[in-house]
């Protein structure tokens, strides 16, 4: 193969990638964080709500994990205007990536949940704890501390995930390097950097979370 | 195995001698015809110019007129795929007796192949809808405007350089981006618009072309330097059907709108 790199092509546009991968963070961060919200409410509902409650959160559930994201966000971003509610590229990719985060979130959670001792239980009830006061102090504890793994996997899961959103016209950092190599056409350059910037956003991601759960859980990480 | 050794050795000189230039030089008018083949470069790359259909045979607005041309000259048209950067080269060594594929004229150009009259236009403009309050490009050039582009296309460079202060929404392709325009995520896009219009169809839309484009690109065929007789008769074949109405049916056949900016032929030439 008769080809050079040139790398210094590239360095005048690290600037742009490294907003791109500040914006990409923001959205798995955002999004994941909803997904939270969702899935810690969904699981508490699944676990102590009644069966109708439950059996629609499955169907949200069982839609949400069966379908690609991909195709979730095409909805929401080209479908949706058609019955006159328009979206934002960015607002269509945060809802889409929330609703889909909060479908896995509320299985991975369910497990936590299900998880719970019922001689600690019992113990809250005795002590006339609220079922909220009961999910609040005796099971999110320890459910945090079960599932801080799974739930740290799945955020770097979904900080790659955020990729997709150049498909919609958001500038984060696949967007920014397919505006690059469409202006150098030094793709391999181009690529090469650009993974390595996803390899250091999810590096720096799960030492941060290792972190947090060391302290927070005293949850078992390796740290990468 | 060694019949496949001569086999191989035969079909690489075959290839050496179709890569080798050949320093066969254009053909005259006059060989055209005694042929009885015309050899015409179409690119199957700019759909509705020159695409492949579902049988995989070029089609589009160049094989139409390309087959118009035989059919006048009287003889059987060969159509011949070529790329962007050998399209030239092509016609110089006299594979092909002309080309088509947006041949914008350019005086670059002109010093190594000759030009005909044009053939049709492309306008490099601006598309927005009705009601929107620009008159030229330049009125884009807003915070409050957004932009739906695609992303890696060549407009994109020149808003970066000339409309930097109006935003910027990249999509996929095509069809997605004049979708979005469609349904009001942005104010415009700019672009050869000629080639958007069966995308636009598709949306019920009151479409405005500002009057005040960005660039005008004159399209004609590009011929041999030394190709006696052949671009002046291509010329007048032009000509007949500029005024034949014929360019304008095919044009509208394959873009689905009328060609933005009319050729204004003349009969001096």
């Amino acid at each position: 193969m008769d080809y050079t790199l040139q790398f210094g092509q590239v360095w005048p546009y690290l600037p742009r990638l490294l907003s791109g991968a500040g914006l990409a963070l923001q959205i798995a961060f955002l999004s994941f964080c909803g997904g939270l919200l969702i899935g810690t409410a969904l699981a508490a509902i699944k676990a102590f709500g009644p069966g109708w409650a439950r059996r629609l959160i499955n169907v949200y559930v069982v839609f949400f994990t069966n379908t690609p994201q991909l195709v979730q966000i095409y909805f929401l971003f080209f479908a949706l205007p058609d019955a006159g509610i328009l979206l934002s590229p960015y607002v269509a990719v945060l809802i889409g990536m929330t609703l889909n985060a909060g479908a896995y979130l509320t299985e991975i959670q369910r497990a936590g949940f299900e998880s719970r001792k019922q001689s600690e239980m019992e113990a809250a009830e005795v002590l006339g704890f609220s079922r909220l006061q009961q999910i609040r102090y005796v099971i999110l504890p320890h459910v945090a501390r079960v599932l801080f793994p799974p739930l740290s996997n799945h955020f770097i899961i979904m900080t790659l995930g955020t990729s997709m959103a150049a498909i919609f016209g958001v500038e984060e950092l696949t967007g920014q390097a397919l505006n690059i190599n469409a202006q150098t056409f030094r793709s391999i350059e181009v690529f090469s950097v650009t993974a390595l910037i996803y390899v250091a956003l999810t590096l720096l991601a799960s030492v941060a979370l290792g972190l947090i759960g060391k302290f927070a859980f005293r949850a078992k990480m390796r740290l990468a | 195995m060694l019949k496949k050794l001569l086999l191989g050795m035969a079909a690489l000189v075959g290839v050496a001698a179709m890569v080798a230039p050949s320093g066969a030089s254009a053909r005259t008018l006059d060989e055209v015809i005694k042929s009885g083949t015309i050899k015409v470069g179409v690119n199957p790359t700019f759909p509705p110019l020159g695409k492949f259909d579902e049988k995989n045979e070029i089609v589009g607005f160049d094989v139409d007129f390309a087959t118009e041309i035989a059919k006048m000259l009287g003889v059987k048209l060969e159509i011949v795929q070529v790329g962007s950067p050998d399209r030239i080269p092509f016609v110089t060594a006299g594979k092909i007796d002309f080309v088509m594929g947006a041949m914008t004229r350019n005086p670059e150009r002109a010093k190594v192949i000759d030009f005909t009259v044009p053939v049709h236009t492309e306008v490099f403009g601006v598309l927005t809808t009705e009601g929107k309050p620009f008159k030229t490009w330049k009125d884009l050039d807003k915070p409050e405007v957004t932009l739906i582009q695609v992303r890696g296309s060549t407009p994109v460079k020149f808003i970066e350089d000339n409309l930097k202060n109006a935003k910027v929404t990249l999509l996929d392709n095509y069809p997605d981006a004049i979708r979005a325009l469609a349904q009001g995520r942005g104010d415009a896009i700019i672009d050869v618009v000629d080639f958007l219009g069966e995308h636009m169809n598709k949306h019920k839309v009151s479409w405005k072309v500002l009057d005040a484009p960005v660039d005008i690109y004159y399209c004609s065929l590009g011929v041999a330097k030394n190709s006696t007789g052949l671009k002046d008769w291509l010329n007048v074949a032009i000509f007949e059907l500029h005024r034949r109405g014929k360019i304008d049916e095919m044009w509208k056949k394959w873009f689905g709108i009328d060609m933005l900016k009319p050729t204004q032929f003349t009969p001096y030439f």
